[in-house]
C-alpha cells in the first residue's frame, strides 16, 4: 500500500474565511452562532439560531463557471483554491488524469434546491426554471464544481451521508491514492445554511431551540444544559498526495493518514447506535495498527443532540476510558453536516501542529451520562501525534479517520 | 410598451441575468459571439425575458432565430404586438 499525506488546507467557515482565522477565531473562544432575522416567518421552526458565512469575492469566480454554483459550491471551490496554494502545487505540471476531487454534502445546495421549487409554485409552472438550476441542486454539486474549476480530470466523485459525507470523502480519496488509483485527491465537504436545512432536524425535535434570546450558549456539546444542534454551513477541503510525490516536490506535510474506516449501523436511521460507533473507532485503529495508549486526541462528532452525545461519549469511554482528551468544535461553528468532518479535520491538524488541543465550547457541566471521558473545558498544551476524528450521521452511517504527525 | 421601455428592459435582462456591462449593450452586439452566451444562457434569457415581460415564448421558433440584441428589441417588440392585439 502507498502511503498518503495531507499538504494542502482550506476552508470557508463561520468563523473566518480561512484557516488561520478560523483558528484565531477558536482559540479566542468565539461563538459563530447568532439569532436568524427573518427565519420567525417560518411556520413551526422552533430553532432560530444558526452559524451562517459571510459570502465573499465570489465574483473573482468567472459567471460561465459561477452560474452552476449554489452557495456551497462557491464556498467548495474557495477553500480548493485556499487547499491548492496552501500546498504550493502547481496543476499545470500536474498529470491531470492522476489528481482527482471527492467532495461530499448531505445534497445538493439547499438554497438552490429551494429556489427551484418556489419558482415552480403554486402554478407548478415550469418557466421560472433557469437552465443551470439543476447543475446547483445534483448531490455531486461541490465535487463537479470544484473538478471544473480547477480543470482536474482524474475521478471525480461525491459522497452523501450527511454528517459523515466530508470524512468520507477523505476516506475515499485516502483510499483512492493508497491503492495506486490516484497521486494526487483534493476532498473535503460543503454545505448550504437554509431554514429548510434547520427545519429538517427541528422537526426531529434535534434542533437548539431554547437559546434564540442567547445565541452564543448554544449549541453546548455534552453539556447537561444542551438541547440540539446548530446548523451552520461552509466548507473544508483538504489536499492528499502520495508520499512519494509529496516529498519529491518537497511539500509541506501536515500529517499523514493512517487509517479509515465507515459502516453502517443496521439497526436504526436516526438512533445512534454506540456499538456501531466502537466498531467504526476500532476497526480504524485497526487500519492504523495503533493501540489505545497511542491516540492523544479524540475530535469528537458531538452535535449536542440530547441522544447522540451520550451514545458517543458512550463508545468512547468504551475504548478509551477517561485516557484520552475529547473535544467538540460544535460550539464554535455549528454543524456544517457534510463539511463538518473535514472543516473539523482540518481544525484538529492545525491544533496537532500546535501542540495545543482547544476545548469544547459552552462545555460547563458534562452531563452525567457523558461523564468518564477526558473532557477537554479548558485550552490544554499537548503534544499530539496521533489523532482521530469521528463522523457519525443519520441514516446510520458512521466514518472515523486517524492521522499521524511527521512522517 | 414603447421602444424605449423594450431596449431597457432587456438590457436590464442582461445586466442582471448575464452581468455584462451596459456599455458592451450595443444594438448590434451579437449575443453569442460579442456578449459570450451559450445554449444554456440562451433557456435563461428566455425565462429573464419571459418574466419582465409577461410574454410566454420559450417553444417560439423565431427564438432561433436571434443573433443581436437588435433582433431581440424586434422580436420581443412583434410578440407584444400580437398579444395587445389578441387581448
Amino acid at each position: 500500500m502507498r502511503r498518503v499525506v495531507i499538504t494542502g488546507l482550506g476552508v470557508i467557515s463561520p468563523l473566518g474565511r480561512d484557516v488561520e482565522s478560523m483558528m484565531a477565531g477558536m482559540d479566542d473562544g468565539r461563538s459563530a452562532v447568532q439569532y436568524m432575522e427573518g427565519w420567525d416567518k417560518y411556520i413551526g421552526l422552533r430553532s432560530l439560531v444558526a452559524a451562517p458565512v459571510e459570502m465573499k469575492d465570489e465574483k473573482l469566480i468567472p459567471r460561465q463557471k459561477r452560474r452552476f454554483m449554489g452557495r456551497m459550491s462557491i464556498f467548495a471551490v474557495q477553500a480548493a483554491e485556499q487547499a491548492v496554494a496552501d500546498a504550493g502545487i502547481d496543476l499545470e505540471e500536474l498529470q491531470k488524469e492522476r489528481m482527482g476531487c471527492v467532495v461530499g454534502s448531505t445534497m445538493g445546495s439547499a438554497g438552490s434546491l429551494s429556489e427551484a421549487f418556489e419558482s415552480m409554485l403554486p402554478d407548478h409552472d415550469l418557466s421560472k426554471m433557469t437552465s443551470v438550476k439543476f447543475f446547483q441542486c445534483v448531490s455531486h454539486t461541490a465535487s463537479m464544481n470544484v473538478a471544473h474549476h480547477l480543470g482536474i480530470t482524474g475521478v471525480v466523485m461525491a459522497t452523501s451521508a450527511a454528517c459523515a459525507s466530508g470524512l468520507q470523502a477523505v476516506g475515499q480519496g485516502y483510499d483512492l491514492i493508497r491503492h495506486g488509483r490516484q497521486d494526487a485527491v483534493l476532498c473535503g465537504g460543503a454545505e448550504d445554511l437554509h431554514p429548510t436545512v434547520t427545519g429538517s432536524f427541528d422537526v426531529l425535535y434535534a434542533t437548539s431551540a431554547g437559546y434564540n434570546d442567547e445565541p452564543k450558549k448554544t449549541p453546548r456539546p455534552f453539556d447537561k444544559d444542551r438541547d440540539g444542534l446548530v446548523c451552520g454551513e461552509g466548507a473544508g477541503i483538504l489536499l492528499l498526495e502520495e508520499y512519494e510525490h509529496a516529498v519529491a516536490r518537497k511539500a509541506p506535510i501536515y500529517a499523514e493518514i493512517t487509517g479509515y474506516h465507515t459502516c453502517g449501523n443496521g439497526s436504526h436511521v436516526s438512533q445512534s447506535d454506540n456499538l456501531a460507533m466502537v466498531r467504526c473507532m476500532r476497526e480504524a485503529m485497526t487500519q492504523a495498527d495503533i493501540g489505545v495508549s497511542d491516540v492523544d486526541y479524540v475530535s469528537a462528532h458531538a452535535t449536542a443532540t440530547m441522544q447522540g452525545d451520550v451514545a458517543e461519549a458512550v463508545a468512547i469511554r468504551e475504548i478509551f476510558g477517561d485516557t484520552v482528551p475529547v473535544s467538540s468544535l460544535k460550539g464554535y461553528i455549528g454543524h456544517s453536516l457534510g463539511a463538518s468532518g473535514a472543516i473539523e479535520l482540518i481544525a484538529s491538524l492545525k491544533m496537532m501542529g500546535k501542540g495545543e488541543l482547544l476545548p469544547t465550547l459552552n462545555l460547563e457541566t458534562v452531563d452525567p451520562e457523558c461523564e468518564g471521558i477526558q473532557h477537554l473545558q479548558v485550552k490544554t498544551e499537548k503534544n499530539v501525534n496521533v489523532l482521530l476524528k469521528n463522523s457519525f450521521a443519520f441514516g446510520g452511517i458512521n466514518a472515523v479517520l486517524i492521522c499521524k504527525k511527521g512522517v | 410598451m414603447t421602444d424605449e421601455e423594450i431596449i431597457s428592459v432587456t438590457n436590464e435582462v442582461f445586466e442582471e441575468s448575464f452581468e455584462i456591462e451596459k456599455s458592451r449593450l450595443t444594438p448590434d452586439a451579437n449575443v453569442f459571439n460579442d456578449l459570450g452566451l451559450d445554449s444554456l444562457d440562451t433557456v435563461d434569457l428566455v425565462v429573464g425575458l419571459q418574466k419582465r415581460f409577461g410574454v410566454t415564448i420559450r417553444n417560439d421558433e423565431r427564438v432561433r432565430t436571434i443573433r443581436t440584441l437588435q433582433d431581440i428589441y424586434d422580436f420581443i417588440k412583434v410578440v407584444k404586438e400580437t398579444e395587445e392585439k389578441t387581448g
